[in-house]
């Protein structure tokens, strides 16, 4: 099944920055730092659909996420931050005290696609 | 060159009819950044409000906050730095290839319309976001463009602004700065403060695992830092204060429940303009305050006896 690399843009959202007061812990917040926004054209790369899972992995670590087709880039996903965004991040700063915390190359690999033990 | 070219946001209420949002998405962020600033408020100077202003966003992507912009200009990704140093050479007519403007995605005309329309301005601001200070270039991106609004003031006045983060991360900056010249990363580990990010900020502190104790106000780095920080947060002692249980509490040894501030705690909020504003608590609590919290502990230590056998000097006597 394909694998596609994109350039991962963790960002902020309204809804987000709500439920960041009301708790972490809400099934709204889960939902909306692990949904990726890509464009129509590299979710029909991927061979899958809206709602589908992607793990996406970058050279520090990897993380699920359920996929929702919009108005972005193509090329570019978008994801509120949120702890699975934080197992993407590397821990260097480049000498400036703040991690790179936008503009990964990732790979996007359909979940369906990948075998038990990857 | 150093330095920041800035104003209040009252000064932008009243006064900017040129307005750029860099890197920002304030539609979504600072929600009430465009009605109580920047778009819609009348003033003697702008008597027609958002008819007497216009407003530039510059991204990579169509933001809702494009919406309310003039003109949107979207830049390739990683090539905001490369930008604003063409818009620094153009400013001063100085030689520009079309191949070195096709870089950043953007064409001679848009970027020789908006020189125009920055020049032409009366009062033009520059707010900077997280899509400029976070990505590649960081606190490059950010000088480059600090320099591009200095510079602008040789035709009319120009200022930049960052659009900061939730909560008070303004106050932290301005504190440290008046209390040791500088605003983050610093070591107090030789008694007086030493600043050098990369090597003293906090993710970097944490990922070399330098630290055997953490001690977390009001923060939550462990749903927002790199997981190498994060797990080694989890493996020292870290004290939490916060009135959530949130995912650094979780992996703390201690967490102190404290009253929220400006909720039901009263203290100082730092606007992202730097204008310190008063939190009157609109409830009260049956938990202590931050401050009481950090102050007990202080009081706690300080009744310990003197185990160095001379008594280092410490910043928390001056408060």
């Amino acid at each position: 099944m394909p694998a596609i690399r994109l350039l991962l843009n963790p960002m902020r959202t309204a809804k987000q920055g709500v439920n960041v007061n009301v708790g972490k812990d809400g099934d709204e917040y889960k939902e909306i730092t692990t949904t990726l926004s890509i464009h129509p054209e590299d979710l029909a790369a991927l061979g899958i659909q809206d709602g589908d899972s992607v793990r996406v992995r970058t050279e520090f670590g990897e993380a699920e996420f359920k996929c929702q087709s919009a108005k972005v880039p193509e090329g570019m996903a978008f994801v509120p931050y949120g702890p699975p965004t934080c197992r993407l991040m590397g821990g260097g700063t480049d000498g400036t005290g703040m991690p790179t915390s936008k503009g990964w190359e990732v790979d996007v690999i359909p979940v369906d696609s990948l075998s038990p033990e990857t | 060159m150093g330095g920041k070219v800035t104003c209040t946001l009252g000064e932008v209420k009243n006064r900017a009819d040129f307005i750029v949002y860099w890197g920002g998405n304030p539609a979504e962020c600072h929600p009430r950044h465009f009605t109580k600033y920047t778009l819609m408020q009348k003033s003697k100077f702008l008597p027609r409000g958002r008819k007497d202003r216009t407003v530039v966003m510059v991204d990579i992507r169509e933001t809702k906050s494009v919406k309310a912009a003039d003109i949107f200009l979207q830049v390739r990704p990683g090539k905001d730095f490369e930008l604003m140093t063409i818009l620094r050479a153009m400013v001063k007519d100085q030689e520009v290839s079309d191949e070195q403007i096709a870089e950043t995605g953007l064409t001679r005309e848009q970027l020789t319309d908006l020189i125009a329309r920055m020049k032409g301005a009366r009062f033009g601001v520059m707010f900077f976001g997280m899509g400029l200070s976070m990505t590649r270039g960081k606190h490059m991106n950010s000088a480059a463009l600090l320099t591009l609004a200095a510079e602008m003031n040789a035709f009319t006045k120009f200022v930049a602004m960052p659009m900061r983060g939730h909560g008070n991360v303004t106050g932290a900056d301005v504190i440290m700065r008046w209390q040791t010249g500088y605003p983050f990363g610093i070591s107090f580990n030789r008694g007086y403060p030493r600043y050098n990010p990369g090597e003293f900020s906090t993710v970097d502190v944490l990922v070399r695992g330098d630290t055997d104790c953490a001690f977390i106000i009001g923060a939550d780095p462990g749903a927002t830092m790199p997981q190498p920080a994060i797990d080694h947060l989890a493996k020292i002692p870290t004290i939490v204060l916060d009135p959530h249980v949130t995912h650094t509490s979780r992996l703390a040894r201690v967490h102190i429940t404290t009253a929220p501030a400006g909720i039901a705690a009263p203290g100082t909020g730092y606007r992202m303009d730097e204008i310190p504003m008063p939190l009157r608590p609109a409830l009260e609590s049956p938990y202590p305050s931050d401050e009481e919290v950090v102050r007990r502990i202080k009081e706690a230590i300080a009744a310990k006896p003197d185990w160095m056998g001379q008594q280092p000097q410490m910043l928390l006597s001056q408060i």
